[in-house]
Protein backbone atom coordinates (compact mmCIF):
# COMPACT_ATOMS: atom_id res chain seq x y z
CA UNK A 1 0.00 0.00 0.00
CA UNK A 2 1.57 3.28 -1.10
CA UNK A 3 -0.42 5.69 1.06
CA UNK A 4 -2.19 4.68 4.24
CA UNK A 5 -4.16 7.31 6.14
CA UNK A 6 -5.64 6.35 9.49
CA UNK A 7 -7.92 8.39 11.78
CA UNK A 8 -6.58 11.66 10.42
CA UNK A 9 -7.83 14.76 12.20
CA UNK A 10 -6.99 18.40 11.55
CA UNK A 11 -8.40 21.32 13.48
CA UNK A 12 -8.21 24.98 12.39
CA UNK A 13 -9.50 27.61 14.82
CA UNK A 14 -11.43 24.99 16.82
CA UNK A 15 -13.15 23.71 13.65
CA UNK A 16 -12.50 20.08 12.72
CA UNK A 17 -11.66 20.40 9.04
CA UNK A 18 -10.83 16.67 8.91
CA UNK A 19 -12.52 14.46 11.45
CA UNK A 20 -11.05 11.00 11.92
CA UNK A 21 -10.80 10.03 8.24
CA UNK A 22 -9.09 6.88 6.94
CA UNK A 23 -8.33 5.72 3.41
CA UNK A 24 -5.70 3.90 1.35
CA UNK A 25 -4.14 4.43 -2.06
CA UNK A 26 -2.56 1.40 -3.71
CA UNK A 27 0.65 1.42 -5.77
CA UNK A 28 -0.07 2.91 -9.17
CA UNK A 29 -3.61 3.86 -8.22
CA UNK A 30 -5.18 7.30 -8.65
CA UNK A 31 -7.58 8.39 -5.94
CA UNK A 32 -9.75 11.47 -6.39
CA UNK A 33 -10.68 13.48 -3.32
CA UNK A 34 -13.86 15.36 -4.08
CA UNK A 35 -16.21 17.67 -2.25
CA UNK A 36 -17.36 21.26 -2.02
CA UNK A 37 -14.92 24.13 -1.68
CA UNK A 38 -13.77 24.34 1.92
CA UNK A 39 -14.43 20.68 2.65
CA UNK A 40 -10.78 20.00 3.56
CA UNK A 41 -9.63 18.42 0.29
CA UNK A 42 -6.45 20.48 -0.07
CA UNK A 43 -5.75 20.03 3.65
CA UNK A 44 -5.47 16.28 3.01
CA UNK A 45 -2.70 16.91 0.47
CA UNK A 46 -0.85 19.40 2.66
CA UNK A 47 -0.89 16.92 5.52
CA UNK A 48 0.41 14.07 3.34
CA UNK A 49 3.31 16.10 1.95
CA UNK A 50 4.14 17.56 5.37
CA UNK A 51 3.36 21.21 4.73
CA UNK A 52 1.13 21.28 7.82
CA UNK A 53 1.07 19.17 10.98
CA UNK A 54 -1.77 16.79 11.78
CA UNK A 55 -3.59 17.00 15.10
CA UNK A 56 -4.26 13.26 15.32
CA UNK A 57 -4.00 10.10 13.25
CA UNK A 58 -1.37 8.48 11.11
CA UNK A 59 -0.08 8.92 7.56
CA UNK A 60 2.15 6.21 6.15
CA UNK A 61 3.63 6.59 2.68
CA UNK A 62 5.91 4.21 0.83
CA UNK A 63 9.58 5.18 0.61
CA UNK A 64 10.53 7.69 -2.04
CA UNK A 65 9.70 11.26 -2.84
CA UNK A 66 6.29 12.86 -2.62
CA UNK A 67 5.61 15.42 -5.35
CA UNK A 68 2.88 17.99 -5.44
CA UNK A 69 1.32 19.91 -8.30
CA UNK A 70 -0.12 23.11 -6.89
CA UNK A 71 -3.45 24.66 -7.82
CA UNK A 72 -1.87 27.71 -9.45
CA UNK A 73 1.31 25.87 -10.49
CA UNK A 74 3.55 27.72 -7.99
CA UNK A 75 6.39 27.98 -10.50
CA UNK A 76 9.32 30.11 -9.34
CA UNK A 77 8.76 33.28 -11.32
CA UNK A 78 12.38 34.44 -11.07
CA UNK A 79 13.66 31.24 -12.70
CA UNK A 80 13.22 30.08 -16.27
CA UNK A 81 11.48 26.83 -17.17
CA UNK A 82 14.70 24.78 -17.20
CA UNK A 83 15.78 26.06 -13.78
CA UNK A 84 12.28 25.48 -12.40
CA UNK A 85 12.32 21.85 -13.51
CA UNK A 86 15.89 21.17 -12.37
CA UNK A 87 15.44 23.10 -9.09
CA UNK A 88 15.36 20.05 -6.79
CA UNK A 89 18.32 18.44 -8.59
CA UNK A 90 20.39 21.61 -8.18
CA UNK A 91 19.37 22.62 -4.68
CA UNK A 92 18.64 19.45 -2.73
CA UNK A 93 21.61 18.48 -0.58
CA UNK A 94 21.36 14.77 -1.47
CA UNK A 95 21.11 15.46 -5.22
CA UNK A 96 23.05 18.63 -5.94
CA UNK A 97 26.38 17.08 -6.88
CA UNK A 98 24.91 14.05 -8.58
CA UNK A 99 24.26 15.55 -12.01
CA UNK A 100 26.47 17.45 -14.45
CA UNK A 101 25.13 20.42 -16.41
CA UNK A 102 24.79 18.13 -19.43
CA UNK A 103 22.80 15.61 -17.38
CA UNK A 104 20.51 18.34 -16.11
CA UNK A 105 19.90 19.65 -19.63
CA UNK A 106 19.05 16.14 -20.77
CA UNK A 107 16.68 15.50 -17.84
CA UNK A 108 14.90 18.83 -18.31
CA UNK A 109 14.49 18.16 -22.00
CA UNK A 110 13.11 14.66 -21.33
CA UNK A 111 10.59 15.88 -18.76
CA UNK A 112 9.46 18.70 -21.02
CA UNK A 113 8.95 16.26 -23.91
CA UNK A 114 6.90 14.09 -21.57
CA UNK A 115 4.45 16.94 -20.99
CA UNK A 116 4.51 17.98 -24.65
CA UNK A 117 6.45 21.22 -24.22
CA UNK A 118 9.83 20.66 -25.83
CA UNK A 119 11.94 23.75 -26.60
CA UNK A 120 10.63 26.18 -23.99
CA UNK A 121 13.56 25.79 -21.57
CA UNK A 122 14.59 29.48 -21.70
CA UNK A 123 11.10 30.93 -21.26
CA UNK A 124 9.95 32.37 -17.94
CA UNK A 125 6.66 31.36 -16.26
CA UNK A 126 5.10 34.75 -17.01
CA UNK A 127 5.54 34.05 -20.73
CA UNK A 128 3.45 30.85 -20.56
CA UNK A 129 -0.31 30.24 -20.60
CA UNK A 130 -2.04 28.76 -17.53
CA UNK A 131 -2.19 25.31 -19.11
CA UNK A 132 1.50 25.41 -20.07
CA UNK A 133 2.46 26.54 -16.57
CA UNK A 134 0.53 23.61 -15.18
CA UNK A 135 2.37 21.19 -17.47
CA UNK A 136 5.74 22.69 -16.50
CA UNK A 137 4.76 22.17 -12.87
CA UNK A 138 4.02 18.51 -13.75
CA UNK A 139 7.52 18.24 -15.21
CA UNK A 140 9.03 19.82 -12.10
CA UNK A 141 7.05 17.45 -9.86
CA UNK A 142 8.26 14.27 -11.56
CA UNK A 143 11.91 15.28 -11.93
CA UNK A 144 12.93 13.33 -8.80
CA UNK A 145 10.99 10.21 -9.89
CA UNK A 146 8.48 10.39 -7.02
CA UNK A 147 6.52 7.42 -5.75
CA UNK A 148 3.56 9.59 -4.82
CA UNK A 149 2.13 12.52 -6.79
CA UNK A 150 -0.44 14.87 -5.29
CA UNK A 151 -2.49 17.14 -7.57
CA UNK A 152 -4.33 20.10 -6.03
CA UNK A 153 -7.20 21.02 -8.35
CA UNK A 154 -5.10 20.49 -11.49
CA UNK A 155 -7.75 21.75 -13.91
CA UNK A 156 -8.93 24.77 -11.90
CA UNK A 157 -9.18 27.91 -13.98
CA UNK A 158 -8.45 26.19 -17.30
CA UNK A 159 -10.63 26.12 -20.38
CA UNK A 160 -12.32 22.77 -21.19
CA UNK A 161 -9.76 21.78 -23.86
CA UNK A 162 -6.78 22.60 -21.65
CA UNK A 163 -8.53 20.68 -18.84
CA UNK A 164 -8.83 17.60 -21.06
CA UNK A 165 -5.15 17.91 -22.00
CA UNK A 166 -4.15 18.13 -18.33
CA UNK A 167 -6.33 15.14 -17.49
CA UNK A 168 -4.61 13.16 -20.27
CA UNK A 169 -1.22 14.09 -18.84
CA UNK A 170 -2.25 12.98 -15.34
CA UNK A 171 -3.13 9.56 -16.77
CA UNK A 172 0.07 9.50 -18.85
CA UNK A 173 2.29 10.41 -15.90
CA UNK A 174 0.61 7.76 -13.80
CA UNK A 175 1.39 5.19 -16.49
CA UNK A 176 4.97 6.41 -17.01
CA UNK A 177 5.91 6.64 -13.33
CA UNK A 178 3.57 4.04 -11.80
CA UNK A 179 3.30 6.46 -8.90
CA UNK A 180 0.32 6.51 -6.58
CA UNK A 181 -1.64 9.68 -7.11
CA UNK A 182 -4.21 11.71 -5.25
CA UNK A 183 -6.16 14.24 -7.30
CA UNK A 184 -8.12 16.87 -5.42
CA UNK A 185 -10.87 18.16 -7.66
CA UNK A 186 -14.53 19.02 -7.95
CA UNK A 187 -14.63 18.74 -11.71
CA UNK A 188 -16.61 15.72 -12.95
CA UNK A 189 -14.50 15.20 -16.08
CA UNK A 190 -11.30 15.09 -14.02
CA UNK A 191 -12.86 12.52 -11.68
CA UNK A 192 -14.16 10.23 -14.42
CA UNK A 193 -11.11 10.52 -16.72
CA UNK A 194 -8.27 10.23 -14.20
CA UNK A 195 -9.39 8.42 -11.05
CA UNK A 196 -9.61 4.72 -10.29
CA UNK A 197 -11.43 5.45 -7.04
CA UNK A 198 -12.70 8.45 -5.13
CA UNK A 199 -13.63 9.62 -1.68
CA UNK A 200 -16.11 12.42 -1.06
CA UNK A 201 -15.58 14.74 1.91
CA UNK A 202 -18.20 16.75 3.73
CA UNK A 203 -17.98 18.31 7.19
CA UNK A 204 -14.59 16.71 7.67
CA UNK A 205 -15.94 13.16 7.15
CA UNK A 206 -15.83 10.76 4.21
CA UNK A 207 -19.44 10.52 3.06
CA UNK A 208 -18.83 8.31 0.02
CA UNK A 209 -16.11 5.96 -1.17
CA UNK A 210 -16.11 4.02 -4.45
CA UNK A 211 -15.27 4.17 -8.13
CA UNK A 212 -16.38 7.06 -10.36
CA UNK A 213 -18.93 4.74 -12.00
CA UNK A 214 -20.31 3.77 -8.59
CA UNK A 215 -20.63 7.43 -7.68
CA UNK A 216 -22.58 8.17 -10.85
CA UNK A 217 -24.93 5.23 -10.17
CA UNK A 218 -25.14 5.59 -6.40
CA UNK A 219 -28.48 6.46 -4.89
CA UNK A 220 -27.17 8.41 -1.90
CA UNK A 221 -28.21 12.00 -1.20
CA UNK A 222 -24.58 13.18 -1.12
CA UNK A 223 -23.54 11.72 -4.47
CA UNK A 224 -26.82 12.73 -6.13
CA UNK A 225 -26.41 16.31 -4.97
CA UNK A 226 -22.75 16.44 -6.07
CA UNK A 227 -23.35 14.87 -9.49
CA UNK A 228 -26.36 17.08 -10.26
CA UNK A 229 -24.70 20.15 -8.70
CA UNK A 230 -27.95 20.77 -6.86
CA UNK A 231 -28.49 23.30 -4.10
CA UNK A 232 -31.01 20.90 -2.55
CA UNK A 233 -29.55 18.12 -0.44
CA UNK A 234 -27.66 17.33 2.73
CA UNK A 235 -24.54 19.32 1.81
CA UNK A 236 -24.52 23.06 2.37
CA UNK A 237 -21.84 25.53 1.45
CA UNK A 238 -20.44 27.53 4.31
CA UNK A 239 -21.45 31.10 3.49
CA UNK B 1 -10.04 47.65 22.48
CA UNK B 2 -8.40 45.06 24.76
CA UNK B 3 -8.77 42.45 22.02
CA UNK B 4 -7.11 44.77 19.48
CA UNK B 5 -4.27 45.43 21.90
CA UNK B 6 -4.00 41.70 22.60
CA UNK B 7 -3.82 40.93 18.86
CA UNK B 8 -1.13 43.57 18.37
CA UNK B 9 0.88 42.16 21.24
CA UNK B 10 0.53 38.59 19.93
CA UNK B 11 1.60 39.76 16.48
CA UNK B 12 4.62 41.58 17.97
CA UNK B 13 5.74 38.50 19.93
CA UNK B 14 5.17 36.19 16.94
CA UNK B 15 7.14 38.46 14.59
CA UNK B 16 9.99 38.92 17.05
CA UNK B 17 10.11 35.17 17.69
CA UNK B 18 10.15 34.42 13.96
CA UNK B 19 12.96 36.92 13.32
CA UNK B 20 15.10 35.47 16.13
CA UNK B 21 14.43 31.86 15.08
CA UNK B 22 15.11 32.56 11.39
CA UNK B 23 18.22 34.48 12.38
CA UNK B 24 19.65 31.51 14.27
CA UNK B 25 18.83 29.08 11.44
CA UNK B 26 20.41 31.45 8.88
CA UNK B 27 23.51 31.85 11.03
CA UNK B 28 23.77 28.07 11.37
CA UNK B 29 23.75 27.64 7.57
CA UNK B 30 26.29 30.44 7.12
CA UNK B 31 28.63 28.87 9.69
CA UNK B 32 28.17 25.46 8.03
CA UNK B 33 29.14 27.08 4.72
CA UNK B 34 25.91 26.09 3.00
CA UNK B 35 25.87 29.10 0.72
CA UNK B 36 24.62 29.22 -2.84
CA UNK B 37 27.40 31.25 -4.49
CA UNK B 38 25.56 32.28 -7.64
CA UNK B 39 22.52 33.43 -5.67
CA UNK B 40 24.85 35.26 -3.25
CA UNK B 41 26.48 37.12 -6.14
CA UNK B 42 23.08 38.09 -7.56
CA UNK B 43 21.94 39.38 -4.18
CA UNK B 44 25.21 41.30 -3.65
CA UNK B 45 24.70 43.07 -6.97
CA UNK B 46 21.11 43.83 -6.00
CA UNK B 47 22.10 45.04 -2.52
CA UNK B 48 25.14 47.03 -3.49
CA UNK B 49 25.03 48.24 -7.06
CA UNK B 50 21.33 48.93 -7.48
CA UNK B 51 21.06 50.86 -4.22
CA UNK B 52 24.27 52.89 -4.60
CA UNK B 53 22.78 55.93 -6.41
CA UNK B 54 19.95 56.44 -3.90
CA UNK B 55 22.32 55.87 -0.95
CA UNK B 56 24.83 58.43 -2.29
CA UNK B 57 22.02 60.89 -2.97
CA UNK B 58 20.58 60.65 0.54
CA UNK B 59 23.92 60.81 2.36
CA UNK B 60 25.21 63.57 0.04
CA UNK B 61 22.11 65.72 0.47
CA UNK B 62 22.10 65.23 4.24
CA UNK B 63 25.72 66.32 4.30
CA UNK B 64 24.88 69.43 2.25
CA UNK B 65 21.96 70.29 4.56
CA UNK B 66 24.01 69.90 7.75
CA UNK B 67 27.16 71.59 6.43
CA UNK B 68 25.35 74.56 4.91
CA UNK B 69 23.70 75.25 8.26
CA UNK B 70 26.72 74.85 10.54
CA UNK B 71 29.71 75.93 8.42
CA UNK B 72 28.95 79.65 8.04
CA UNK B 73 27.78 79.87 11.67
CA UNK B 74 30.98 78.25 12.92
CA UNK B 75 33.13 80.56 10.79
CA UNK B 76 31.24 83.57 12.20
CA UNK B 77 31.88 82.34 15.75
CA UNK B 78 35.57 81.83 15.03
CA UNK B 79 35.41 78.04 14.80
CA UNK B 80 36.18 77.74 11.10
CA UNK B 81 39.06 75.38 11.78
CA UNK B 82 36.66 72.84 13.21
CA UNK B 83 34.10 72.64 10.38
CA UNK B 84 35.80 69.68 8.71
CA UNK B 85 36.19 67.94 12.04
CA UNK B 86 32.52 68.36 12.96
CA UNK B 87 31.17 67.31 9.58
CA UNK B 88 33.45 64.29 9.28
CA UNK B 89 32.63 63.06 12.79
CA UNK B 90 28.94 63.51 12.08
CA UNK B 91 29.14 61.68 8.77
CA UNK B 92 31.43 58.83 9.86
CA UNK B 93 29.82 58.22 13.23
CA UNK B 94 26.16 58.74 12.34
CA UNK B 95 24.93 60.09 9.04
CA UNK B 96 26.79 57.70 6.72
CA UNK B 97 25.57 54.50 8.35
CA UNK B 98 22.11 55.59 9.46
CA UNK B 99 21.13 57.35 6.22
CA UNK B 100 22.51 54.44 4.18
CA UNK B 101 20.42 52.17 6.39
CA UNK B 102 17.30 54.19 5.64
CA UNK B 103 18.11 54.12 1.92
CA UNK B 104 18.62 50.35 2.02
CA UNK B 105 15.34 49.82 3.88
CA UNK B 106 13.43 51.75 1.23
CA UNK B 107 15.27 50.25 -1.74
CA UNK B 108 16.14 46.70 -0.71
CA UNK B 109 14.26 45.84 2.48
CA UNK B 110 10.85 46.60 1.02
CA UNK B 111 11.65 44.71 -2.18
CA UNK B 112 12.97 41.66 -0.28
CA UNK B 113 9.86 41.56 1.90
CA UNK B 114 7.42 41.91 -0.99
CA UNK B 115 9.32 39.36 -3.10
CA UNK B 116 9.29 36.70 -0.37
CA UNK B 117 5.72 37.54 0.68
CA UNK B 118 4.60 37.06 -2.93
CA UNK B 119 6.41 33.73 -3.01
CA UNK B 120 4.56 32.78 0.19
CA UNK B 121 1.06 33.71 -0.98
CA UNK B 122 1.55 32.11 -4.41
CA UNK B 123 2.67 28.84 -2.74
CA UNK B 124 6.21 29.08 -4.20
CA UNK B 125 7.66 28.62 -0.70
CA UNK B 126 5.42 25.58 -0.19
CA UNK B 127 6.77 24.25 -3.49
CA UNK B 128 10.36 24.74 -2.26
CA UNK B 129 9.50 22.74 0.87
CA UNK B 130 7.78 19.94 -1.04
CA UNK B 131 10.87 19.69 -3.26
CA UNK B 132 12.80 19.06 -0.02
CA UNK B 133 14.88 22.22 -0.19
CA UNK B 134 15.11 24.26 3.00
CA UNK B 135 13.54 27.69 2.27
CA UNK B 136 15.64 29.42 4.92
CA UNK B 137 18.84 28.14 3.34
CA UNK B 138 17.68 28.97 -0.18
CA UNK B 139 16.06 32.36 0.48
CA UNK B 140 17.51 33.82 3.67
CA UNK B 141 21.19 32.83 3.58
CA UNK B 142 22.21 34.64 0.35
CA UNK B 143 20.09 37.70 1.16
CA UNK B 144 21.26 38.14 4.76
CA UNK B 145 24.87 37.42 3.82
CA UNK B 146 24.74 39.93 0.98
CA UNK B 147 23.49 42.52 3.50
CA UNK B 148 26.38 41.74 5.83
CA UNK B 149 28.95 41.95 3.00
CA UNK B 150 27.63 44.87 0.98
CA UNK B 151 26.39 47.26 3.66
CA UNK B 152 29.90 48.12 4.98
CA UNK B 153 31.09 48.78 1.42
CA UNK B 154 28.10 51.00 0.77
CA UNK B 155 28.61 52.88 4.04
CA UNK B 156 32.32 53.46 3.32
CA UNK B 157 31.57 54.85 -0.14
CA UNK B 158 28.59 56.89 1.11
CA UNK B 159 30.55 58.31 4.08
CA UNK B 160 33.48 59.30 1.87
CA UNK B 161 31.01 60.93 -0.51
CA UNK B 162 29.36 62.71 2.44
CA UNK B 163 32.68 64.11 3.70
CA UNK B 164 33.59 65.29 0.17
CA UNK B 165 30.14 66.84 -0.32
CA UNK B 166 30.65 68.59 3.01
CA UNK B 167 33.96 69.99 1.73
CA UNK B 168 32.36 71.32 -1.45
CA UNK B 169 29.50 72.88 0.53
CA UNK B 170 31.94 74.47 3.00
CA UNK B 171 34.02 76.08 0.27
CA UNK B 172 30.90 77.33 -1.51
CA UNK B 173 29.26 78.81 1.59
CA UNK B 174 32.32 80.13 3.47
CA UNK B 175 35.78 81.41 2.73
CA UNK B 176 37.41 78.23 4.04
CA UNK B 177 39.66 76.29 1.67
CA UNK B 178 39.61 72.58 0.90
CA UNK B 179 42.95 72.25 2.67
CA UNK B 180 41.61 73.85 5.87
CA UNK B 181 38.52 71.61 5.73
CA UNK B 182 40.41 68.34 5.17
CA UNK B 183 43.19 69.21 7.67
CA UNK B 184 40.57 69.52 10.37
CA UNK B 185 38.57 66.50 9.05
CA UNK B 186 41.54 64.13 9.40
CA UNK B 187 42.11 65.26 12.99
CA UNK B 188 38.56 64.33 13.92
CA UNK B 189 38.45 60.78 12.58
CA UNK B 190 39.96 58.06 14.73
CA UNK B 191 40.40 54.37 14.01
CA UNK B 192 37.73 53.68 16.61
CA UNK B 193 35.21 55.76 14.63
CA UNK B 194 35.90 53.82 11.46
CA UNK B 195 35.74 50.46 13.26
CA UNK B 196 32.44 51.29 14.96
CA UNK B 197 31.08 52.57 11.65
CA UNK B 198 31.95 49.28 9.94
CA UNK B 199 30.59 47.18 12.81
CA UNK B 200 27.41 49.20 12.79
CA UNK B 201 26.97 48.79 9.05
CA UNK B 202 27.41 45.01 9.33
CA UNK B 203 24.69 44.95 12.00
CA UNK B 204 22.42 47.22 9.95
CA UNK B 205 22.82 45.23 6.72
CA UNK B 206 22.23 41.84 8.33
CA UNK B 207 19.30 43.11 10.40
CA UNK B 208 17.52 44.82 7.51
CA UNK B 209 17.82 41.71 5.32
CA UNK B 210 16.80 39.34 8.12
CA UNK B 211 13.77 41.39 9.19
CA UNK B 212 12.64 41.91 5.60
CA UNK B 213 12.95 38.22 4.73
CA UNK B 214 11.21 37.17 7.96
CA UNK B 215 8.29 39.57 7.51
CA UNK B 216 7.83 38.36 3.93
CA UNK B 217 8.10 34.73 5.03
CA UNK B 218 5.32 35.23 7.58
CA UNK B 219 2.90 36.74 5.05
CA UNK B 220 -0.52 35.25 4.52
CA UNK B 221 -3.53 36.04 2.34
CA UNK B 222 -3.26 37.67 -1.06
CA UNK B 223 -2.21 41.12 -2.22
CA UNK B 224 -3.22 42.62 1.13
CA UNK B 225 -0.95 40.18 2.92
CA UNK B 226 1.98 41.20 0.70
CA UNK B 227 1.30 44.88 1.44
CA UNK B 228 1.07 44.29 5.19
CA UNK B 229 4.28 42.24 5.19
CA UNK B 230 6.17 44.95 3.28
CA UNK B 231 4.85 47.64 5.59
CA UNK B 232 5.82 45.60 8.64
CA UNK B 233 9.32 44.97 7.24
CA UNK B 234 9.92 48.70 6.70
CA UNK B 235 8.63 49.74 10.14
CA UNK B 236 10.48 46.98 12.00
CA UNK B 237 13.71 47.68 10.10
CA UNK B 238 13.55 51.41 10.86
CA UNK B 239 12.99 50.75 14.56
CA UNK B 240 15.74 48.10 14.60
CA UNK B 241 18.23 50.51 13.00
CA UNK B 242 17.51 53.15 15.62
CA UNK B 243 17.81 50.59 18.44
CA UNK B 244 21.14 49.31 17.03
CA UNK B 245 22.37 52.90 16.73
CA UNK B 246 21.44 53.56 20.35
CA UNK B 247 23.23 50.39 21.49
CA UNK B 248 26.39 51.34 19.55
CA UNK B 249 26.33 54.92 20.86
CA UNK B 250 25.92 53.80 24.48
CA UNK B 251 28.56 51.07 24.12
CA UNK B 252 31.26 53.08 22.36
CA UNK B 253 30.71 56.79 22.89
CA UNK B 254 29.13 57.23 26.35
Amino acid sequence: MSIKVRNLTKIFDEIKVLDDISFDVADGETLAVVGFSGSGKSTVLKLICGLIEKDAGEIITSEGDIAMVFQYSALFDSLNVADNISFALRERRDLRNKYSEEDLKEIVSQKLELVGLGGIERKFPSELSGGMQKRVSFARAIVTEPKTILYDEPTAGLDPISSTLIEDYIVRLQQETNASSIVVTHQMSTITRTANRLIMLYNGKIVFEGTPEEMLRADTPYTKQFVTASLEGPMHMVS
Amino acid sequence: MFRAFGNQFTDFVTTLGAIIENGFITLKYIIMGQIERKELMDQCVRFGISSLPITLSIVGMTSIIVTSQVASEMVKQGGGNFVGLLVSILIVREVGAVMSGFAIISMIGSSLASEIATMRVTEQIDAIQVLKVNPIRYLFVPRVLSGIIMMPLLVIIASAFGVITGAVTTTLTTELTYKAYFDSAWIGIYMKDLSVCLLKSVAFGGTIALISCSCGYQASGGAKGVGLATNKAVVWSLVAIVIWDLIFSITFFF
